[in-house]
C-alpha cells in the first residue's frame, strides 16, 4: 500500500476548518466562536501589557494612556470589536456549556427514521443560536453608541 | 449534464469535465457508473451495496460530504455536479480515499462489549436482559455504517488529524451507554486525551451530514457529560442502568424436523 498515495490530505487545514459554507448554523457559530476567542486572547495579552505599565509608575502610565489616546477613532473601533467578541464568545460559550456539560438542547437518543433530522441540531439548538445572536447584536450596537458618545460624536 | 470530477493519479491532480445524459431518477453513483462504463474507465471510486447501507461511496458532492448512492440528481437542484474525494483524507486515486487511519481510530475506542468477567460473554447459562427503553438509549448510535463522511465534515479533524473524530467517539458512547457494557474505565483514558473528546467544540457538522441519522455530535456531548461526572463526581456511567443478568431459558423441547430428503429432478 501507499507508494503512490498522496501524503497530503485533501482540503484540510486551518482555513478549511474555519470555512463553514454549505454547512449548518452550528458550524457557522463554531467559526465565530474561534475567531472571537483569538481576538480575546490577543486583547488579553495587550491588556496585561497595558496594566504592567500601570505598575511601573505614574509617568509610564500617563505615556501609555497618551499612546492609546493618539490612536483616536481606531482605539474606539478596536474596543468595539473587542466588546463584540466578548459578547459573542461569552453568550455562545454559555450555550456550549449547556450542551457539553449538562447535555441540554440536544434531545434524547431516538430511533432514526427517514428523513433523518439530528435532534442535536433541531429546534431548541437553533432557537438558542438565534436568540444569542439577537441579544449580542443588540448589545453590540448599544456598545457602539456608548463608544461614539465617548468620542463626543453623538 | 456537466459533471466535474477531481482526479488524482498518484502524481498529479486535476479537474476533469464530463457530459452525461441523466434521468431525473439517477443517483450520483449512477452518473459515475455511466461515466466509467461509457466514457472513461480509468475513473476510480468505491461502491458496493448501492442502497446506502455499506458506506463505501462517501464523497463530496457539490461541496457537501454525502453518499453518492443516496444522493439523487433531482435533489441537488443544480445543472452541474462537482464531485471530490472526502475532505481531510489522504487520496489514493481519484475519489478513493485511504480509510486506514479512520478504521484504526474506530478500533482504538474498543467498540465491543467489555465485561469485567469476560467469561460472562461466553458462559452458557447467562444472558443479558435489555429492555426496549434501555435499547433506545444507544440504538441510534448503532446505526453507523462507517462511511467516514462525518470526519470529512468535521472542522477539528481538519486541524488535528489525530483527533479521534465523530465516528469513533460516537461508537465509544454507543458502548458506554450500552447497559451490558462495563468498559467505561478501560476506555476513559483513550477518550479523555488531548486528541480525544475535548477537541470537539460542537460544530455539529458531523450530525448534519451523517447519512444514517446517527447524530454523532449528540453522542459526543453525552460522552463529555459522562466523563465529567466520572472525573468530578466519581459517578460511573449513569447513562443507563446496568442490564440484568438472567438465566438463559432452556432450549425448547420441540420435536426435531424430519431429515430433509432432497431429490434432484430434471436435467442439467
Ligand atoms: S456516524 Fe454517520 S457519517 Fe459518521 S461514519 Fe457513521 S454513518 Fe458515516
Ligand atoms: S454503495 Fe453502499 S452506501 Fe453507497
Amino acid at each position: 500500500m501507499g507508494e503512490d498515495k498522496k501524503e497530503k490530505r485533501y482540503k484540510t487545514g486551518l482555513l478549511r476548518s474555519l470555512w463553514p459554507y454549505n454547512f449548518n448554523a452550528e458550524r457557522y457559530s463554531y467559526t465565530l466562536h474561534r475567531i472571537t476567542g483569538v481576538i480575546l486572547a490577543l486583547y488579553l495579552i495587550a491588556h496585561v501589557f497595558e496594566i504592567y505599565h500601570f505598575a511601573l509608575g505614574p509617568v509610564a502610565w500617563e505615556q501609555t494612556i497618551a499612546l492609546l489616546g493618539s490612536l483616536g477613532i481606531w482605539e474606539k473601533i478596536g474596543l468595539w470589536i473587542i466588546a463584540g467578541s466578548a459578547l459573542y464568545h461569552g453568550a455562545n460559550g454559555l450555550r456550549l456549556i449547556l450542551n457539553e456539560v449538562f447535555g441540554m438542547l440536544l434531545g434524547k437518543p431516538v430511533l432514526p427514521e427517514y428523513p433523518y433530522t439530528p435532534t442535536s441540531l433541531s429546534r431548541n439548538q437553533k432557537i438558542a443560536i438565534y436568540v444569542i445572536l439577537a441579544i449580542v447584536i443588540a448589545l453590540w450596537i448599544w456598545a457602539g453608541l456608548y463608544l461614539l458618545e465617548g468620542l463626543g460624536i453623538i | 449534464m456537466k459533471v466535474r470530477i477531481r482526479r488524482y493519479d498518484g502524481q498529479k491532480e486535476w479537474w476533469q469535465d464530463y457530459e452525461v445524459d441523466v434521468k431525473s431518477s439517477d443517483t450520483v453513483l449512477d452518473v459515475l457508473n455511466k461515466i466509467r462504463e461509457k466514457q472513461d474507465h480509468t475513473l476510480a471510486f468505491r461502491l458496493s451495496c448501492q442502497m446506502g447501507s455499506c458506506g463505501s461511496c462517501g464523497m463530496v458532492i457539490n461541496g457537501l460530504p454525502a453518499l453518492a448512492c443516496q444522493t439523487r440528481i433531482s435533489e441537488l437542484k443544480t445543472d452541474s455536479i462537482r464531485i471530490e474525494p472526502l475532505y481531510n483524507y489522504k487520496v489514493i486515486k481519484d475519489l478513493v480515499v485511504d480509510l486506514n487511519e479512520f478504521v484504526n481510530k474506530h478500533r482504538s475506542v474498543k467498540p465491543w462489549i467489555i465485561r469485567k468477567n469476560p467469561e460472562e460473554l461466553e458462559e452458557a447459562p447467562i444472558e443479558f436482559k435489555v429492555t426496549p427503553e434501555q435499547n433506545l438509549t444507544f440504538v441510534q448510535f448503532d446505526y453507523c455504517i462507517m462511511c467516514g463522511i462525518c470526519l470529512a465534515a468535521c472542522p477539528t479533524v481538519a486541524i488535528d488529524p489525530l483527533f479521534l473524530g465523530p465516528q469513533a467517539l460516537g461508537q465509544a458512547y454507543r458502548y458506554i451507554a450500552d447497559p451490558r457494557d462495563e468498559g467505561f474505565e478501560e476506555r476513559i483514558d483513550i477518550l479523555d486525551d488531548s486528541h480525544g473528546v475535548w477537541r470537539c467544540h460542537f460544530a455539529g457538522a458531523c450530525s448534519y451530514v451523517c447519512p444514517k441519522g446517527v447524530d454523532p455530535a449528540k453522542a459526543i456531548q453525552f460522552l463529555k457529560k459522562e466523563i465529567l461526572k466520572y472525573r468530578l463526581l466519581h459517578k460511573k456511567k449513569a447513562a443507563t442502568k446496568p442490564a440484568e443478568l438472567v438465566e438463559k431459558a432452556p432450549p425448547p423441547n420441540a420435536p426435531k424436523p424430519p431429515p430433509f430428503d432432497f431429490k434432484f429432478e430434471g436435467g442439467v
